[in-house]
């Protein structure tokens, strides 16, 4: 079934890789899919603080160094949640919230503010953080299109933690089901055989797949069929088949 | 165990999922499973629209991977995309290969057995959700008691999903789905794990967890959660008494 709007998503990257790709990209995609002001992109990388992937403008730049430098606002609410964060009206609901984030990000131009927890399963890699500057909450199409671009960004970070260049993201994710059941399998057990978690567990699947040219979802099927594995000691992957 | 008192029982149970540990793929694990037991079919699975608008796999009656790779192809093709296009309930349609209108799900579904195969969308006042999917080994049809079971079943699973509201707020649909399909996530990389640490197969484990949540009162996800989280070892589930599941 043609998704439209995950169609567009793809379509609006692949726009942006052949005009140059850069970090910001993928926030300009975001941004425009919801039709709202502005996105950027968080990353947690797991036991350290809240970085940036990148802004569509400087407004929304303006807002993540803000919830970096705070430690506070919807961004970092959305690292801890599951549900997205949202505050339609930063001005009238200036109540205690977000007591020091609230009056700079008004002040920066943002009316409103949303923000989309980015996860794959249990592995929490950051959030989708979006303004608008005028106040108003989020249509249901708007929200959906929230949530679906987070789920794209999730396989995107993963994809570049693996080693994709941000110039063929579309093409490589395109190719992918949104959600494979044998994936997330093989990752449980590469999360025990290399002694790991399972966000790391991804990255060594998709590394590797990477690596020997093979479809991810391929490999995952191999995996599960334990005709493939992972030593943690020798530190590499080993063929079962001979 | 008649009918009927399968019927009570799976009702007092979706009514009661309500209140305690509401957990999406639990209440459509259930219904999955009482679909295959008070109803003439071999196979049940939901789908569920993604925030997306994707059918996503969401559960079954059966963990087996041949089974699931029939859910994945539905992402795509096959009578649940079909059954919420057209907005129409898909009875009886028996499976000849080849078919031109499912190309890869028809051989498929006829390599694991199934004769035929049947859709019931679920919607409540005009909001679909998602499809419950039935197979059939056997020749022969559902009679209209049996479509009109298994419609009361997902309805009544549709309307658990869309009428909960969780203690502090109230959840919204789209939050309601996502976390569905966040916690599919997280039952898959647990059985991962849980095959790998016990040497099993992905139905056992899976089985262990759903034992370990009966006995324990414990939501379906919140078990693998632990288990991913590492904070419950795979060593440490409960072991199934006898294994029921197709």
């Amino acid at each position: 079934m043609a998704n439209d709007r995950l169609v567009d998503i793809f379509a609006l990257m692949a726009r942006y890789e052949r005009e140059g790709a850069n970090e910001g990209s993928l926030c300009m995609v975001a941004a425009e899919i919801t039709e709202l002001s502005g996105a950027a992109i968080a990353l947690l990388p797991p036991d350290a603080d809240m970085t940036s992937m990148g802004a569509s403008n400087k407004v929304a730049t303006q807002l993540m160094d803000l919830e970096i430098t705070l430690g506070e606002g919807p961004c970092n609410d959305a690292c801890r949640r599951e549900d997205a964060v949202e505050e339609t009206d930063l001005v009238k609901n200036n109540g205690d919230r977000w007591v020091f984030y609230t009056p700079q990000a008004i002040a920066f131009g943002a009316r409103a503010v949303f923000a989309f927890p980015v996860r794959i399963g249990v592995v929490r890699l950051g959030a989708l953080s979006l303004y608008r500057d005028s106040r108003g909450s989020l249509t249901y199409e708007q929200a959906s299109s929230g949530y679906l671009m987070a789920s794209v960004i999730g396989r995107a970070i993963l994809a570049m933690q693996a080693g994709a260049s941000g110039g063929a993201l579309a093409a490589e994710l395109e190719r992918e089901a949104t959600f494979d059941f044998a994936i997330h399998q093989a990752a449980g057990m590469l999360a025990v055989q290399g002694s790991t978690n399972v966000g790391e567990a991804l990255v060594l699947l998709r590394t590797h797949a990477f690596a020997t040219d093979t479809p991810i979802s391929t490999l995952a099927t191999r995996v599960i069929a334990r005709e493939t594995s992972f030593d943690r000691e020798k530190g590499m992957w080993l063929d079962e088949t001979g | 165990m008649s009918r009927e008192s399968l019927l009570v029982a799976t009702l007092v149970e979706l009514a009661d999922s309500l209140v305690d540990n509401f957990d999406v793929i639990d209440v459509l694990t259930l219904l999955s499973d009482r679909c295959v037991e008070a109803v003439d079919v071999d196979a049940a699975g939901v789908m569920l629209l993604s925030p997306g608008g994707e059918l996503q796999y969401v559960a079954s009656s059966s963990d087996s991977m041949r089974v699931l790779e029939l859910f994945q192809i539905q992402t795509d093709e096959g009578p649940c995309v079909d059954c919420l296009r057209d907005g129409n309930a898909i009875v009886n349609r028996e499976l000849i290969a080849p078919d031109e209108r499912w190309p890869r799900f028809t051989p498929r579904a006829l390599e694991l057995g199934f004769q035929s195969v049947h859709c019931l969308p679920m919607r409540l006042r005009g909001q679909t959700i998602g499809a419950l999917n039935l197979f059939r080994t056997e020749l022969g049809f559902l009679d209209d008691q049996d479509v009109l079971v298994a419609q009361a079943l997902a309805d009544v699973a549709t309307i658990a999903i869309l009428q909960h509201q969780s203690s502090i707020a109230a959840v919204t649909l789209n939050e309601q789905l996502n976390r569905a399909l966040t916690s599919r996530i997280i039952i898959e990389q647990a059985k991962g794990m849980i095959s790998e640490s016990m040497r099993c197969n992905m139905d056992d484990a899976f089985a262990m967890l759903r034992a370990h949540s009966r006995n324990h009162n414990l939501g379906l996800t919140s078990v693998a959660n632990a288990v991913v989280s590492g904070a419950l070892n795979p060593h440490g589930l409960d072991v199934p008494k006898a294994k029921t599941r197709s």
